[in-house]
């Protein structure tokens, strides 16, 4: 039987925020989390879907994927290192 | 009792709407009913865009500097003092001397680089941000012979977002001119994964890039630099080396508005879009590069800003409902080379459509110095076309 995990998810509501203010948003919280934590961001701006998976990638980070609320996206990164 | 308009800060955005102020309101400050005055600690006005032309010695410093009493207004009274600390709810105030009660409240206190938040950025290289140190990189590039010469962004906002595009740009003509080009490797070092934020222009600077050999490093976050080395090193792991650095610090706003519990956790003013108040306060307005609005921290929108708040207090003052709403325009012209640039205008529903490069619009970007002293500064246009 397994247990399943409570993970910590961090929370930062970039909504109202424009390009590329989200992402800048997400670097700032990576850097102040642990590896491991999730950080899911919340963006009205459409350019977040594609950069901060882009920025994800190359960071060696896990983009975990987009959850579509309305008229704003929940983008969730695992910090990985 | 005179009601009371006060500007703090005498940068661009300030002194444009001071001085249409005072344009519109002449007989009623000269009838004690309304007094305007502008706070800034500097007795001297400078003209920033030339900070990026020193360098490459298109614009002398000599064209980049005017005291701030000589562009004022004469019934606009100029205190030279250090605001310290501004209560919007009791409207008041306080500098290194006084205390000033306001009607009216206009907030023009700009942006200044943070050279704090990277470690071994002050001593890793130049920039083009103050005056002194666009001097100090005229000096370097004067002795820059051949190497990797790096031109980075170290944050995101930052004053006039093209202008690390044009300092790139500009170095390849200049050193193509000198003769060197081929001993120096110049790149482009930019936080996301294109080479602007608005994509169309992206894909325009991209293009050039490319034609000219500038090699575009891009979604490189700058961690920390080695000034020892000649190192900097990104959050996604990347190392980069150089022999010239000119970075482009992180940006933040101005101490006053930060120790005054106004500013969000970037140091910028929530300030509506359309209507330019401080959230919450229909007496108090930001404008230029201190708000957090989405546009480009730019002289012109601060002027087409300005605009906007002297026509709104001006209603106000008068007993009637603000006029004007601020749609976002943007106006800059960004060079492409020695000789050459294209023109970015926009606002917020519409990007912009820049033109191939071409030599009017370098030659207006460089004229627009001797008009912005005799008119824009002056209050005399202001918005003009917003």
């Amino acid at each position: 039987m397994s247990e399943e995990k409570k993970e910590k998810i961090k929370v930062i509501d970039a909504r109202g925020s424009f390009c590329p203010g989200p992402l800048m948003e997400l670097i700032r919280a990576i850097k102040e989390s642990e590896v491991g934590d999730i950080i899911e961001v919340w963006s009205t701006d459409q350019g977040s879907q594609r950069d901060i998976p882009m920025w994800a990638e190359k960071a060696g980070h896990e983009f975990l994927g987009v959850i579509h609320e309305q008229g704003y996206d929940r983008i969730r990164v695992r910090k990985k290192k | 009792m005179p009601r009371k308009i006060v500007v703090v800060g005498g940068g661009t955005g300030g002194t444009i709407v001071a001085n249409n102020l005072a344009y519109r309101l002449y007989s009623e400050i000269v009838n004690g009913k309304v007094e305007i005055t502008v706070v800034d600690p500097s007795a001297y006005h400078v003209y920033q865009p030339a900070w990026l032309l020193i360098p490459f010695r298109i614009m002398h410093q000599n064209e980049a500097i005017r005291p701030e009493r000589s562009l004022l207004a004469e019934t606009v009274k100029f205190r030279q003092e250090k605001a310290k600390r501004i209560d919007l709810n009791n409207r008041v105030v306080e500098t290194d001397s006084a205390k000033l009660q306001y009607d009216f409240l206009v907030i023009a206190t700009g942006a200044q680089p943070d050279y704090s938040q990277i470690p071994g950025l002050e001593k890793a290289g130049y920039d083009f941000y103050t005056f002194d140190n666009s001097l100090k990189l005229r000096e370097a590039l004067g002795r820059f012979s051949g190497g990797k010469l790096v031109t980075v962004v170290a944050g995101i906002p930052f004053k006039c977002p093209p202008a690390p595009i044009e300092f790139v740009f500009l170095a390849d003509s200049y050193f193509s001119r000198l003769g060197v080009r081929d001993k120096i490797e110049l790149s482009y070092v930019y936080p996301l994964p294109r080479p602007f934020t608005i994509q169309g222009v992206a894909e325009e600077v991209g293009k050039l890039m490319e034609q000219k050999k500038i090699n575009m490093n891009l979604l490189f976050n700058v961690e920390s630099i080695d000034p020892e080395k000649k190192e900097i090193r990104s959050l996604e792991g990347e190392t980069l080396k150089y022999d010239l650095a000119v970075i482009v610090p992180p940006h933040t706003g101005a101490d006053v508005v930060r120790n005054s519990g106004i500013a969000d956790k970037g140091g910028w003013i929530p300030t509506d879009k359309y209507t330019l108040n401080v959230k919450g306060y229909d007496d108090a307005y930001a404008i230029g590069d201190a708000t957090d609005l989405p546009v480009s921290k730019a002289g012109s929108a601060a002027d087409f800003e300005a605009a906007v708040v002297a026509t709104n207090i001006h209603d106000q003052l008068k007993g009637l409902a603000p006029s004007m709403r601020y749609n976002g325009r943007v106006m800059c012209f960004m060079t492409t080379a020695i000789g050459e640039a294209t023109m970015l205008l926009f606002d917020y529903d519409h990007p912009p459509v820049p033109p191939p490069p071409n030599f009017a619009c370098y030659w207006y970007k460089l004229v627009y110095n001797r008009m912005y002293w005799t008119i824009t500064a002056k209050g005399l246009l202001p918005g003009f076309g917003v």
